[in-house]
């Protein structure tokens, strides 16, 4: 067995996934930097061994694809805060929905406009549109309209660690005070991680932003078959 | 300590792994155009909802596998290994696109809910008036 032969390979990779996340995240439990946030230093940490051990991203996934499988178990396991948070949903739906649908029509104008201007190419353009919301939704999305799955998760990640960053700015500078509408800002904009935020400002604030996400995730999925007949109506290719 | 826990929700996770599984087998007989995960999520949710599942039954599993998420889409973030240009001008485009988009996100929705909530205030203590 030489470590260049597939199956070695691939379980070295597997491995090296798991350790350096489990370490990653045991290291930011301690030391919340932002730099330090398992979705950016972790994987950027596996791209340096990658480069470093000539490890292309196509046999880097031949041996851990299956992690990204396991996006499917998750999304089921979304079923659970929407359950228990239904009586939240009976009584703020009107709010959840609009802010919702505003927030959804900001980004996906935007991000397209933008790409526009600065002359992305299709792909990336496509990829960047279902980005404001969770991974496992925001993969679907993008492989329902063409775009790469793999690079709406890069640009997903960046959201949210972003997202966090300006969040607090954001509500230092505009006059939102009500909690359901301060979570809902985190939920919208950067999806899990502003979950995470919005917990370190109140239980309603988390709630309100756990809830906006797994909604905005869902009714984007639910869309997205039409997004995509719509987006091909706009640009015939 | 954690890692005994964890194991003792392996039933858990394979519970919601098995709705994973049914809602590809649905997605592939009706030809739905859903991802067979989110149909998944829909008949637990319609489970849970007629109490046909007990909620400790998957409670459990489903916020560890919620809170170890990022595991699982590492994987995929790693595509930059394709992306050398990211790198360079592509990269700072991408990066100036996804934060200038992004704070209007937050703003727009944040300034919705806000309005509409003082709204609902306003009409709410108008009435009581009454």
């Amino acid at each position: 067995m030489h470590p260049t032969d597939p199956l070695p390979r691939a379980a070295l990779w597997a491995t090296l996934t798991i350790a350096i996340y489990a370490g990653n995240r045991a290291l930011y439990r301690r030391h919340r930097a932002w730099w330090l946030s398992p979705i950016l230093a972790g994987p950027a940490l596996l791209c340096l061994l990658a480069v470093a051990l000539r490890t292309s991203y196509r046999s880097y996934l031949y041996g851990t694809h299956w992690l990204v499988a396991l996006l499917g178990p998750v999304t089921v396991a979304f079923a659970i805060p929407i359950y228990e948070h239904r009586r939240l949903i009976r009584e703020s739906w009107k709010l959840l929905a609009a802010g919702i649908v505003v927030g959804c029509i900001v980004s996906v104008v935007s991000s397209w406009l933008l790409a526009d201007l600065f002359h992305l190419n299709e792909s990336i353009k496509l990829s960047l549109l279902p980005r404001s919301m969770s991974t496992p939704f925001a993969m679907a999305v993008s492989r329902s309209i063409g775009g790469a799955p793999d690079l709406t998760a890069v640009f997903t990640a960046m959201t949210g660690v972003l997202g966090v960053a300006v969040g607090e700015g954001l509500l230092y500078w505009l006059p939102i005070r009500s909690t359901f509408a301060r979570g809902a800002l985190f939920g919208m904009g950067a999806h899990g991680a502003g979950v995470a935020k919005a917990q370190h400002l109140g239980s309603e604030e988390a709630s309100s932003a756990g809830l906006v996400m797994v909604l905005v995730g869902l009714s984007n999925v639910l869309i997205a078959p039409w997004l995509a007949k719509v987006l091909h109506w706009i640009r015939p290719s | 300590m954690r890692y005994r826990t964890h194991l003792k929700l392996l039933p858990q996770v394979l519970l919601l792994a098995l709705f994973w599984l049914v809602g590809e087998g649905v997605v592939r007989l009706t030809h739905l155009p859903l991802p067979g995960s989110i149909v998944g999520m829909f008949l637990l949710l319609g489970g849970l909802l007629f109490g046909a599942v007990p909620l400790r039954a998957v409670k459990g599993g489903a916020y560890l596998l919620l809170a170890e998420m990022l595991l699982f889409f590492i994987p995929a973030v790693l595509v930059v290994l394709d992306h050398g240009e990211f790198l360079g001008i592509t990269g700072l485009k991408i990066l100036i696109l996804v934060l200038v988009s992004t704070m209007l996100v937050m703003a727009s929705t944040g300034m919705t809910v806000q309005w509409l909530s003082d709204r609902q205030h306003r009409r709410a203590s108008t009435n009581a008036s009454h």
